[in-house]
């Protein structure tokens, strides 16, 4: 990427400031990035900024207050940076945010459907339009356009909302005013029943390994899930698709009004559960009776995280 | 857990339509459950005593009573376990009448939504804890706030019993609308001659200190131990040398000060007393009028008050008050009429409010007790009062009704006639409201013996026709169209809530309606009570309300107050939230949505916790519900207990 050098160059800067710094580099073959934990010169030079930069590492921020970090977002990674803050998770004071202009990242799952079997990846070319992966020495052409996440589709905040350090040249917004429920708004006109029937069904692969948990950068309760507790015992710990559902029911009311949309559960589960819709079913309510989105506004306070006496728009004394 | 049922009959309330014998007999079969029988009325004396002896005969150690509705009963039960020597806690209702019997006419299904709620019941209980309320002391004193005919009365009946009382009145005096009066229905006896004694009284009382221009700026803490924070404005006099002589008032050059005690009719000076029975009498200077603090030239104040009071440089000063209950007395303000254009929304000088209407006819007023219209000051001649304006009128948001205007407006006619013989009132009204002891035949004397002509209809336009106005309305009685030239209109503007009582209402905790006016505890059995423990009602604040009944409600507030300074510590209610602080994250999620200020953020072992003050805590839920990972619990509604009724009820 262009602006690479740029990122290197601000964070060379910054580092000495900081205890930390995460990013991302590439990882066990050239289709996949992973995580990078930058401490000294030697690190600054392994980050890589690509597609495959799926990763959102606003996670790791809650699990390190008190540090000194410095994190790398993507648009919608500062989202959830914008959230940690609103909610006082996170103390803007200990994080330095670098942001820079992203076009999108690949959805692996996408890839996998397109190409089957990927194994032994031997190289991972990149253009602006396309991608050509070679397997056990077979070359695949691939549009980016169509291995692109879902959610990129849509982004309406290419660019970092919050940031210390800005490298390349922003992207205007798409379209910020409309968040994108067509979708969902087509899964909403079936019956109860159909609705109902695709959630046990979907639901009953799930294995219960909370990898959508730990992938949540809202997710902060971690050892003390719900999920797992006697006292209150919301779940129990039978394989049933009862308490699959519940969970991610649960989940959902936890994250209403709260979760950015970044994908990073549905990304994370093993076995494809579309569980971000769950999320955005309520983010579209809270969007409908509160006018409010997550993880925009700095200065905002979630509305089911404060109190008032009257909402503006739910009467509840009718004349 | 041992668990004993007892499924009341209630005479047939109940048994008329629920099988109870069976509902007992399928409790029987419940997890825990070793005892279960029909009773023909358990609350009554053998009722209880079977309660009680079963406890001891099958060593129970948990109650459930199938009856009625907790409301009703549950207080009553709970000293019968108690009795037994069971935890009060340990005991669940299940509401089979108002939820049961008494919504539903099969039998059959009644009987079994029965079992249902006798089976949530008994696995909720198998969760209860026996709880114990905590003891602490209060503080004897009483806050009023407000001094209109509601403040003073709960202030001089509480400071009589005894109790330390500090009030709070937001203008330099009190006395409220009523002092604003000329006389009072139905007796048309004169305001000041009954209100002004109990002014003194309030001025005078050993018990009482009055804050006069003063605001609440803060309120913490609960029942029995709040502290209240209280704004004394500054009114550039030094009050305790000011002897109320009004040379200041008189010599003052400013004279177009406004004057709000008199409804604007007339101005004041910048430095003012608003009346001359005003309690406290004290001059203050409004300073957007005064020209010595708005441009530092003048003086005359100073130089003529002979006690040396004045200090242009006085700044609001703030006191800590700490009292363990309130009274809000904050009464009402009049609807903003000026949104009626076809009234003239405002336009005309010659329509006037009501209250202003009263100060013309106060002797003590700025025309002397002389009605004059307030373009030319001649005598009207025709004057017409128009009814419910602002008042039982959705177009305008105020679909409620004032109460007490039907009453003044026929008062104010009555007043018309005895002021100038010659005048013709007319009223346009709705429909007229005059329940109350002696109101009706009030507003029929009004008719009958001083010749009011009564039109019910609206008035659809006012406008001016020579030095006259055109009041052109409808007679729904007689189906024609009417015409009045009237000299004077008179509006007998309906009551919202006082300015700024949702802004208070935040501070006290309390809940308030879409018009401001605060919530009792119940409509019928806690009128003056609030969902604050602590914290009392009196007056128009909880809704419109003429001078009886606000003074019934003041009295009333000071019962409630003597009540419960009668003990010396109060005990919290256990039914409160906790915080289990091994699974609190410190994410401060509940601290944010707590909206009594219950949870405060403590420091343990150098990790941020929540920890939830009893006393202030009102048990709401609110909490629990934010708390993601449920470390924070109400106390007797944890979530394994109404996870256990979920379960009960809902099979997956
Ligand atoms: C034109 C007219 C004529 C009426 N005639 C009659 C009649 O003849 N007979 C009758 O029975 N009733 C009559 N009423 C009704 C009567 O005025 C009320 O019943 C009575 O005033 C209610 O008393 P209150 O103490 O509740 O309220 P108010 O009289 O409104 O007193 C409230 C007091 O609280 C103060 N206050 C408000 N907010 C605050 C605050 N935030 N902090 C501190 N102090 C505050 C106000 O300044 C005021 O002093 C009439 C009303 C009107 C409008
Ligand atoms: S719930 Fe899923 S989409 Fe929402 S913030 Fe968490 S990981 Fe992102
Ligand atoms: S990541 Fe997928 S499989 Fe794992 S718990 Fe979440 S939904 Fe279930
Ligand atoms: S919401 Fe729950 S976890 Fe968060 S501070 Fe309150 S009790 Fe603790
Ligand atoms: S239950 Fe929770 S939210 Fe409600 S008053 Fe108590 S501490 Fe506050």
């Amino acid at each position: 990427m262009k602006f690479q050098e740029e990122l290197k160059e601000s964070i060379r800067k910054a580092l000495p400031e900081l205890d930390v710094v995460i990013g991302w580099c590439g990882s066990f073959d050239p289709l996949h990035a992973t995580p990078h934990f930058i401490y000294g010169e030697e690190d600054i030079e392994k980050l890589e900024i690509s597609p495959l930069n799926v990763h959102n590492l606003a996670t790791y921020l809650p699990g390190m207050r008190g540090k000194k970090v410095g994190v790398v977002v993507k648009g919608c990674d500062s989202r959830s940076v914008v959230e940690l803050l609103q909610e006082k998770l996170i103390s803007r004071d200990d994080i330095t945010i670098f942001g820079f202009p992203c076009t999108g990242v690949i959805d692996q799952s996408k890839v996998k459907k397109a190409i089957g079997y990927v194994g032994n990846v031997q190289s991972c070319d990149m253009s602006d339009e396309s991608l050509v992966v070679v397997v056990d020495d077979k070359p695949h052409s691939l549009k980016l356009s169509e291995v692109l996440a879902e959610k990129c589709k849509s982004c309406r905040y290419p660019d970092a909302i919050i940031s210390d350090y800005f490298v390349g040249d922003r992207i205007a917004k798409k379209d910020p005013a409309e968040p994108n429920y067509k979708e969902l708004e087509k899964f909403e006109k079936l019956a109860v029943s159909e609705r109902f029937g695709y959630w046990l069904k979907e639901l009953d692969r799930c294995i219960r390994c909370y990898a959508c948990r730990s992938a949540c950068p809202l997710c902060v309760c971690r050892d003390h899930c719900i999920a797992e507790s006697r006292d209150p015992h919301w779940l129990s710990q039978e394989n049933n698709v009862r308490d699959k559902l519940m969970f991610q029911v649960i989940h959902a009311y936890h994250m209403a009004g709260r979760c950015t949309e970044c994908g990073e559960c549905q990304r994370a589960c093993p076995v494809d559960i579309p569980i971000l819709m769950l999320k955005q079913k309520m983010n579209k309510e809270v969007l409908d009776i509160f006018n409010y989105e997550a993880g925009v506004n700095l200065k905002d306070t979630p509305p089911l995280l404060s109190f008032k006496m009257e909402e503006e728009n739910i009467t509840e004394k009718d004349w | 857990m041992k668990i004993g049922v007892f499924v009341c009959h209630c005479g047939s309330n109940i048994e008329a339509t629920v099988d109870t014998a069976t509902v007992a007999a399928a409790a029987r079969e419940f997890p825990g459950v070793v005892f279960a029988t029909d009773t023909m009325y358990t609350c009554s004396e053998p009722g209880q005593d079977e309660i009680v002896d079963a406890i001891k005969e099958h060593n129970l150690d948990g109650i459930v009573v199938a009856s009625c509705s907790p409301r009703m009963h549950e207080q009553t039960f709970r000293r019968t376990v108690e009795r037994a020597g069971l935890n009060k806690y340990l005991f669940e209702m299940a509401n089979i009448r108002e939820h049961v019997s008494w919504i539903g006419k099969d039998r059959e299904a009644n009987t079994n939504k029965a079992v249902d709620l006798v089976r949530m019941a008994s696995e909720k209980l198998m969760n209860n804890q026996p709880l114990y309320p905590k003891k602490f002391t209060i503080n004897k004193r009483v806050l009023i706030i407000g001094g209109g005919v509601a403040g003073i009365q709960a202030a001089l009946d509480c400071a009589d019993g005894g109790l330390e009382v500090v009030m709070v009145e937001k203008t330099s005096t009190i006395g409220g609308k009523m002092a604003k009066l000329d006389k009072t229905f139905p007796t048309v006896d004169c305001s000041s001659c009954i209100l002004g004694p109990r002014m003194v009284d309030v001025a005078q009382h050993p018990n009482i200190t009055l804050y006069a221009f003063s605001e609440i700026e803060e309120i913490n803490g609960y029942v029995g131990n709040f502290e209240i924070k209280v704004k004394k404005k500054a009114t550039y006099v030094d009050w305790d040398a000011c002897t109320g002589c009004g040379i200041c008032m008189e010599k003052c050059p400013s004279k177009k000060a406004t004057d709000t005690f008199n409804e604007e009719i007339d101005f004041t000076k910048a430095i003012n007393i608003p009346f001359a029975q005003a309690i406290p009498k004290k001059a203050k200077i409004d300073p957007e009028f005064c020209t010595m603090l708005k441009k530092g030239k003048c003086g005359v104040c100073a130089k003529v008050c002979p006690s040396g009071c004045i200090d242009y440089e006085m700044k609001d000063e703030f006191i800590t008050e700490k009292v363990g209950a309130i009274v809000t007395a904050t009464g009402f303000d009049l609807f903003d009429w000026t949104v009626y254009e076809e009234y003239g929304g405002g336009r005309y000088p010659d329509v006037i409010t009501s209250l202003q209407y009263e100060r013309m006819l106060s002797a003590s007023g700025p025309t002397g007790g002389h009605i004059k219209r307030p373009s030319d000051g001649k005598e009207p001649k025709d004057v017409v009062f128009i009814q419910c304006v602002g008042s039982r009128d959705k177009s305008v948001g105020r679909p409620y009704c004032t109460g007490f205007c039907c009453m003044y407006t026929a008062k104010q006619a009555i007043l018309t006639k005895d002021h100038l013989p010659g005048s013709q009132s007319y009223v346009f009204y709705m429909d007229i409201r005059a329940a109350g002891k002696l109101y009706d035949e009030f507003t029929r004397r009004a008719m009958e013996e001083y010749d009011t002509n009564y039109i019910r209809g609206r008035v659809s336009m006012i406008y001016p026709k020579g030095d006259k106005l055109l009041v052109r309305g409808a007679d729904t009685l007689m189906g024609t169209q009417v015409e009045v030239d009237a000299d004077l209109v008179v509006l007998a503007v309906g009551a919202e809530a006082s300015k700024g009582a949702s802004k208070l209402a935040e501070k006290l905790r309390i809940s308030y309606d879409s018009y401001g006016f605060y919530m009792e505890g119940h409509p019928k059995l806690k009128p003056v009570e609030t969902n604050t423990a602590g914290v009392y009602l009196a007056g128009a604040c909880q809704g419109p309300k003429d001078i009886p009944s606000s003074v019934a409600q003041g009295s009333a507030a000071a019962a409630k107050v003597l009540g419960l300074f009668s003990k010396d510590q109060l005990e919290s209610d256990p039914q409160v939230s906790t915080v289990d602080i091994k699974r609190c994250i410190g994410c401060g999620k509940c601290i944010q949505t707590c909206p009594f200020g219950a949870i405060k953020e403590i420091d343990f072992r150098g990790m941020i916790k929540a920890n939830v003050i009893e006393t202030i805590c009102q048990g709401c839920g609110i909490c629990t519900s934010t708390c993601p990972q449920g470390a924070v619990q109400l106390q007797h509604s944890t979530d394994n207990q109404i996870l256990s009724e979920v379960n009960a009820l809902c099979q997956f």
